[in-house]
């Protein structure tokens, strides 16, 4: 038998992540940000964060000292928005030691506090990011106004300045092309749903992010509870698709999962598109026994393929055929450990 | 999905475009997808009907904007932000733009939110001042109601609640007053000597 612990859910939900979006109430917004103000907004920052209770497990990170692939490593592994990396002249981020707690610094608003997590646990995201919240709040005044709540650069954030959201792995549902019907169910509750990576419609690796719309007239509790409860009704619906799919035909499903299992192993070659869909089937199959892999571990190894992460690892700018041997390489050496643990 | 673009309207159109070889991917409300297509030159024209039918189909909800029109020149005098530039990059200038633009904005914020009153948690916890302040806002309305229903004996209750609050607020206040040589403190150390 392996040996790890799951967060809850995880066979279904990879990440819950909380941001809280705040701005300083005498420094003016991003449009009329000058460098000054974007520096002061960093000193003030990291002087608050930095003397918290944890402060020091933290480190800034000044987006125009980093390396483009260090940048996008950052994205891939959820710590920073792609949004952050428009500002790079004057964004920074503080990430903490366990990379569970990020601060965005000079994204779209001034500060934006992050709570990531494995598995469904909304509730300690938000914890998490809000304790930070009232830490430095204490110390500089965050914008807020008693009807509309903290004032953030664009209006559609304001008031609780909390954009909560879960990302979804949902193979079942979506071969079974249950997935239009989710999306319906979902934008009545006012949440949003839509492809992690890919286009359009498509949705790459099977992965999806919900989230929460509005941030005005409804308390973060009741935010939280409510993308919490569809999360967990979505992943029931998965589970029971995963279940029928099995009942099916097992062999079959087994022999499709599998086979991705059969080319990750032994490809020379792998690019993005191909890897997130057999990390999808691989995925699939370690969640319903058919593979004795850890879904942590495979999460982790996905976001470490992805191309800036890629070029973390190479050192070097790389060409897109270099990268596509560096993941196949990766994933045959970093896959046979996986199930050997 | 709200568009990548404004932030504000829903979005309807999958953008791609291919610059230096870069693919760059965004998903865009009509409005923004049509100022895109006059900015990008080598942009895709092929599916322009289908754009233009979209825009006609949404019509509606694009006279929402332009119902704006009458305040583009208001300025906000904190930040020299105008309704217009707020319109056209969607974000505003500073947290007294909220104060300069507040007519147009509460109809915005209506219409993003369905809703234009913050019912989450405040600085300082719940009995900070914004706490009682809204509290008071929230009795006042009920207030109203209880009169134009005519139960009297609940507006009469209301009425001494949203007093015992204002007396709680204005204590709070005078404290505060007292408080701004500590701020003052914290924002000169911060000037260069070491912080606590």
């Amino acid at each position: 038998m392996y040996d790890y612990v799951l967060a809850p859910e995880q066979d279904v939900v990879i990440s819950s992540r909380v941001r809280l979006s705040r701005n300083y109430e005498d420094l003016p917004f991003s449009p009329k940000l000058t460098p000054e103000y974007a520096e002061e907004v960093i000193e003030r920052t990291a002087d608050g964060v930095f003397n918290t209770e944890n402060g020091a497990a933290f480190t800034l990170l000044r987006m125009s000292e980093l390396e483009e692939d260090a940048r996008s490593r950052l994205v891939e592994h959820h710590l920073i928005s792609y949004d952050l990396l428009k500002y790079v002249n004057r964004s920074a981020a503080m990430v903490s030691s366990a990379g569970t707690v990020t601060v965005m610094l000079n994204e779209e608003d001034h500060v934006r506090f992050q709570g990531l997590l494995p598995g469904l646990q909304l509730e300690r995201s938000a914890e998490m990011a809000l304790k930070l919240d009232e830490a430095l709040e204490a110390r500089y005044p965050f914008a807020f106004d008693h009807q509309w709540g903290f004032l953030t650069a664009c209006p559609a954030n304001t008031g609780t300045g909390m954009r909560a959201s879960v990302i979804l792995h949902l193979p079942a549902l979506s071969s079974a092309g249950q997935m239009g019907a989710v999306m319906q169910t979902i934008a009545k509750l006012g949440l949003t749903i839509r492809g992690l990576y890919g286009e359009g419609t498509e949705a790459r690796g099977n992965l999806y992010q919900l989230s929460n719309q509005a941030t005005l007239g409804r308390s973060e509790e009741d935010v939280i509870r409510a993308l919490s409860a569809a999360t967990g009704q979505i992943a029931e619906h998965e589970r029971s698709m995963r279940e029928t799919a099995e009942k099916r035909d097992m062999l079959q499903l087994q022999d499709r999962l599998m086979r991705s299992w059969g080319d990750l192993m032994y490809a020379r070659l792998m690019n993005a598109k191909e890897f997130m869909k057999r990390y999808s089937d691989i995925r699939y199959a370690a969640s319903m026994g058919y593979l004795h892999a850890p879904l942590p571990g495979l999460d982790m190894l996905m976001m470490d393929v992805q191309p800036g992460s890629l070029g973390v690892r190479a050192g070097k700018l790389i060409s897109s055929r270099e990268s596509e041997i560096l993941r196949a390489k990766i994933l045959r050496e970093e896959l046979q450990q996986l199930v050997a643990e | 999905m709200m568009c990548e673009e404004c932030g504000l309207r829903p979005a309807k159109f999958h953008l791609m475009t291919i610059i230096n070889g870069d693919r760059v991917e965004r998903n865009l409300c009509p409005a923004c997808m049509a100022r895109q297509q006059k900015q990008i030159p080598g942009i895709d024209f092929s599916n322009l009907a289908g754009i233009l039918n979209s825009i006609l189909e949404n019509k509606n909800s694009e006279e929402q904007p332009r119902q704006d029109a009458e305040y583009e020149d208001c300025a906000c005098e904190q930040c020299g932000m105008t309704y217009l530039e707020f319109q056209k990059c969607g974000m505003l200038g500073c947290a007294n733009c909220y104060q300069a633009f507040k007519t147009p904005l509460t109809a915005l914020l209506q219409r993003v939110h369905g809703n234009t009153q913050h019912a989450g948690r405040v600085p300082g916890g719940v009995h900070s001042g914004t706490s009682i302040r809204m509290n008071i806002d929230r009795l006042k309305q009920k207030l109203q109601k209880a009169i134009a229903d005519e139960e009297y004996e609940q507006a009469a209750k209301l009425r001494d609640a949203i007093r015992g609050l204002s007396a709680q607020l204005e204590r709070k206040e005078s404290e505060i007053k007292v408080k701004p040589p500590e701020r003052l403190e914290d924002s000169e150390a911060k000037g260069g000597s070491e912080n606590v």
